[in-house]
């Protein structure tokens, strides 16, 4: 508990010193928690995320950094590693392949690097891998698109 | 067909005679009689049954194999363990360490590292994780920060692998146990920098581990010497600790560990000769059936095509990767390796393959509608008399084994004799054992004798009945008769005829049992051609009384020579010394 919690304080710091580094990922801790936190990503460019800004929950187990921390979008997101209801995310540093030096920032990379290049042999949102299988390129972008849209775009007007 | 290896340390080398003329119930008493009389050198004494089928010219034998298998205890798996690793470590001149990490990534199989290392030593240092230098240089700097705490510590803090990558002892040691607490994959611990494939081996965990961490992490790695080892497995028994390595090769798979439990080694239930795997399978199954556990597991779950343990698939997708140190990855719908899977299979989650499985009809589906085709009654019948069968063998285990710890001493005291000339009642307890074990999967072989095969079913019933009353002749011999004699208040005259009587019941059952076992295990074939001998043979028996009568019909009818001539008067010498 004391060890997680002194990792957490040590991302947090430097969360809040780089605060410009890297544009695409912008991280927040519950203000009253440390163990929830958000972020905020950028849809990758040349991709049909390009101009969504998704939004990620972290929840960090007491155990962190030995387990990885559980993250999920909030935002609806049509991607075939994403389940389209629950926001999960089918990534294997966020399972199996975890280590104790990554942290939630290299978290968010590799889910932004998860965005742009998608897995479609290991889906969590069939109808999305079976686009990208079938090589379906143009119904697998417009359908991307179209949910980026309505759901990673501020409503205009 | 033993290897040379086997006559190490303490380990006991059975060599098993898997001939249909041998099929030999005196397996388990040999092993009790050296126990008792000269433990030490189990080694010769199991070559006792090697002498047969030189008689028997019999197409039997050709079929089947002689197979060897060794009974490990865990000083000796620790031994062999110990042995491969020194002889990996001295001809590819690694560390000890190395050759660990080495054989338990090529599943302990030494021939298998000899040829990858030497096909391609860099490709197989690369994926295993042993590097030859460390990839980042600390040695001038003071101070580091841990990649895991963040910490800025001294450097005396820090340990790494041999990638030099530092961490801190405390953070190696979390990152340790949490590793080993997560099950047996810390054997295949790599550097927690995440680029990095650097192995993590003993020598680490030796220096970082607490001590309880370091217990469980050298049992998982003496289990794996088992467990990832193509050519061992477990003795199934409960509380039991050894192992049983077997040459495989096709053939017979029972073996007998040294816990006296026998078992198949094909599919670890209990020994179920002369029936199949694939009926035993079955007929478990089909008796569990009710069971809500095993009802559970068959619906929810799948066993792993790789490792057979079984799989609750709780979320994701189609991609399953078994659980390390399996790691073996298949596709969940047609359980094939995911490797094969691509464009030509269909994709990934329509599974071509499944598809077409499900149209030629699925087994699970199949099973089903057997199940309800088949009449209740029938199952009945035969469940019954196997189960009663296998509680009655329990019971004659038990009898035997009260037998040796209080009666026999008290039926030498009463009848003023020798333990020797008691044998004779060991060995007819123990024959009792094997027979009800063996007439209790006859049961399940008679529930899957197709029922249009009139002849065969009848000629079956017949040989099985003739054993079986044979078998209650002796039991009840055994049982009750033998009581009077415990009890008596002094030497009883007719006690040499009852002993007389209980070797020649032992014997004649015996025949009639390895009548039945040869006559299954050759599927009925010669209920054609030589019925009329068979039929006629149990019937002669000589009388119970006479030691000889094994000798004789059963086997002669046949108009073969005893093959275990040299073996039969051994009983009977050892009853009359």
């Amino acid at each position: 508990m004391q060890a997680s919690r002194a990792r957490l304080f040590k991302e947090y710091k430097e969360v809040q010193r780089e605060k410009t580094a890297d544009p695409d990922i912008q991280l927040v801790c519950d203000d009253s928690n440390i163990f929830k936190w958000t972020a905020l990503i950028k849809g990758p460019s040349e991709t049909p995320y390009e101009g969504g800004v998704f939004q990620l929950a972290f929840a960090v187990p007491e155990q962190y950094p030995l387990q990885p921390p559980q993250v999920r979008f909030l935002t609806k997101i049509f991607h075939p590693n994403v389940h389209f209801k629950t926001g999960e995310i089918c990534l294997d540093i966020l399972k199996n392949a975890w280590s104790p030096a990554w942290t939630l920032q290299s978290v968010c990379r590799a889910i932004i690097a998860l965005m742009a290049h998608p897995e479609p042999d290991s889906p969590l949102n069939c109808d999305s891998g079976n686009l990208l299988r079938s090589g379906d390129m143009r119904g697998f972008q417009s359908m991307a698109r179209m949910y980026t849209r309505l759901a990673a775009m501020p409503k205009k007007g | 067909m033993v290897s040379e290896d086997n006559v190490n340390g303490d380990s006991v080398s059975v060599e098993d005679d898997f001939d249909g003329d041998d099929y030999d119930y005196d397996d388990g008493g040999d092993y009790y009689d050296d126990d008792y009389g000269d433990a030490g050198d189990d080694d010769d004494d199991y070559g006792l049954v090697e002498d047969d089928d030189v008689d028997d010219p019999g197409a039997m034998v050709s079929r089947r194999p002689k197979l060897g298998y060794t009974v490990l205890q865990e000083a000796d798996i620790k031994q062999r363990q110990e042995d491969d690793i020194s002889k990996v470590s001295t001809v590819l001149s690694l560390s000890q360490v190395e050759a660990t990490i080495l054989l338990r990534h090529y599943n302990w199989n030494v021939n298998e590292v000899h040829d990858e290392w030497f096909s391609d030593e860099e490709r197989v240092r690369k994926s295993v994780g042993l590097l030859e230098r460390p990839v980042v240089d600390v040695s001038d700097a003071s101070e580091f920060t841990c990649g895991i705490c963040f910490d800025l510590l001294p450097c005396d803090n820090f340990a790494s692998a041999s990638c030099g990558h530092p961490f801190c002892r405390e953070c190696w040691q979390g990152y340790i146990c949490t590793s080993i607490n997560d099950g047996p994959g810390c054997l295949l611990l790599r550097c927690p920098e995440p680029s990095c494939k650097a192995a993590v081996g003993p020598d680490m965990i030796d220096k970082l581990a607490p001590c309880e961490e370091k217990e469980k992490y050298s049992q998982f790695l003496l289990r794996s010497y088992i467990e990832d080892n193509r050519e061992a497995k477990w003795c199934p028994a409960p509380g039991c600790e050894n192992a049983i390595n077997f040459a495989v090769g096709g053939g017979d798979f029972d073996v007998t560990c040294l816990c006296s439990y026998r078992f198949c080694w094909n599919c670890t239930v209990e020994a179920h000769r002369p029936v199949d795997c694939e009926t035993v399978t079955k007929w478990m199954l089909k008796n569990s059936v009710d069971g809500e556990n095993v009802n559970w597991i068959l619906h929810n779950s799948k066993t792993c095509p790789k490792c057979k343990r079984p799989i609750e698939k709780n979320q994701g997708c189609m991609h399953m990767t078994c659980t390390p140190p399996c790691s073996y990855e298949f596709c969940w719908l047609c359980l094939r390796a995911w490797s094969s899977h691509g464009l030509a299979t269909g994709g990934f989650y329509s599974c071509n393959v499944y598809e077409a499985e499900m149209q030629k009809g699925n087994v699970d589906a199949e099973m089903r509608r057997e199940m309800a085709k088949n009449s209740f009654e029938k199952y009945t019948h035969y469940y019954e008399r196997w189960a009663s069968n296998q509680s009655s063998r329990e019971k004659a285990l038990e009898d035997l084994n009260r037998m040796e710890r209080e009666n026999m001493e008290k039926l030498c005291n009463v009848q003023c004799t020798t333990m020797s000339q008691l044998k004779c009642i060991t060995e007819a307890w123990l024959q009792i054992v094997e027979c009800r074990r063996v007439l209790k999967w006859t049961y399940a072989y008679g529930y899957y004798l197709p029922e249009h095969e009139k002849t065969k079913t009848q000629f079956f019933e017949y040989l099985q009945g003739e054993a079986e009353a044979g078998l209650e002749r002796l039991h009840r011999c055994a049982e009750k008769e033998l009581d009077k004699y415990v009890t008596a208040d002094g030497p009883s005259s007719d006690f040499d005829d009852f002993r007389t009587k209980l070797t020649g019941l032992t014997s004649v059952t015996k025949t009639y049992f390895e009548n039945l076992v040869r006559a299954l295990e050759n599927g009925l074939e010669d209920v054609n051609s030589t019925a009329c001998n068979k039929t006629v043979s149990p019937r002669s028996p000589a009388s119970p009384r006479s030691p000889t009568g094994r000798n004789g019909k059963g086997r002669g009818s046949r108009g073969k020579e005893s093959p275990r001539a040299g073996g039969s008067p051994k009983n009977v010498g050892n009853t009359s010394k």
